[in-house]
């Protein structure tokens, strides 16, 4: 993982402050069939490369994330307060 | 009534100031710390014009949030009137026992500091009056840097003691 997270309001940071909740998936709709909220809430891939997750900066600006990184090549690629991405529905 | 009565205790009353060559830790005295919490899109300019804080000094916290600082104990009356002014624009939550003070001073404050956090505490990417909040080895600290060679840092009353003895230590090398 890696050990240097840039937050959009702090600037670098050990990933020490930060929690990380997992996939940042879009969430279905409130009608929609068990199948998909188990899928949703319970099943994850386990991906070799491109990821986008949640973190939040537990020790810092206490602000949730989204972030895109590199689970293979531990890179980060962006950093975004995650309240812009309120309401998307692409991964 | 209960038999047993609450009693008054500051957080780092048994604690002696530390001097060292060149830093020195003191525990500040218990004044003020307002916790204000306004909408992400907020501005300074609209919480400053918006009340006259008593004298308190504003320091930000994370988006949308400040602690308004001052070194004395507000009366109620006062409190409730900055709260009754900023209604429209932030809500406000008295953590002035909830949080402690320590200052750092001395040309080698940085030096102790970063021990410990990994913020940039330079001159030019952490001036005069720059805040932020971070880790201080494994407690979270809201650290702002009041003069060239003095910063104050603000952390939770339970983690004072222990901020306080991992100061201590971290600056053994100046003594």
């Amino acid at each position: 993982m890696a050990s240097l997270v840039t937050c959009p309001h702090c600037g670098p940071r050990p990933k020490e402050e930060f929690t990380v909740k997992g996939a940042a998936l879009p969430r279905p709709d409130p009608d929609a069939s068990p199948e998909a909220w188990v899928d949703f809430v319970y099943l994850r891939d386990n991906p070799r490369g491109a990821y986008r997750e949640y973190w939040h900066h537990t020790s810092g600006c206490r602000r949730w994330l989204v972030i895109k990184r590199d689970t293979a090549t531990h890179e980060i690629y962006t950093t975004s307060d995650a309240a812009g991405h309120r309401g998307e529905v692409t991964p | 009534m209960s038999a047993y009565r609450v009693t008054q205790h500051a957080a780092l009353a048994d604690r002696k100031p530390v001097v060292r060559t060149g830093v020195s830790l003191e525990a500040l005295a218990e004044g003020t710390v307002l916790h204000l919490l306004a909408r992400p899109n907020t501005a300074l300019p609209e919480i400053i014009g918006d009340a006259a804080l008593s004298g308190l000094l504003l320091r930000s916290v994370s988006v949308g949030q400040w602690f308004a600082v001052g070194r004395v104990a507000l009366r109620y009356e006062d409190l409730d009137a900055i709260q009754q002014k900023l209604k429209p624009v932030a809500d406000v939550v008295d953590q002035s026992h909830g949080r402690v003070g320590i200052l750092v001073r001395g040309p080698h404050a940085t030096h102790v500091l970063a021990k410990g956090t990994a913020i940039d505490l330079a001159d030019a990417t952490f001036p005069v009056g720059q805040s932020s909040t971070a880790l201080i080895g494994h407690i979270a600290a809201h650290i702002t840097r009041t003069e060239q060679d003095a910063f104050e840092l603000l952390v939770l009353r339970g983690f004072a003691e222990s901020l306080w003895d991992d100061l201590v230590r971290m600056s053994l090398e100046f003594s």
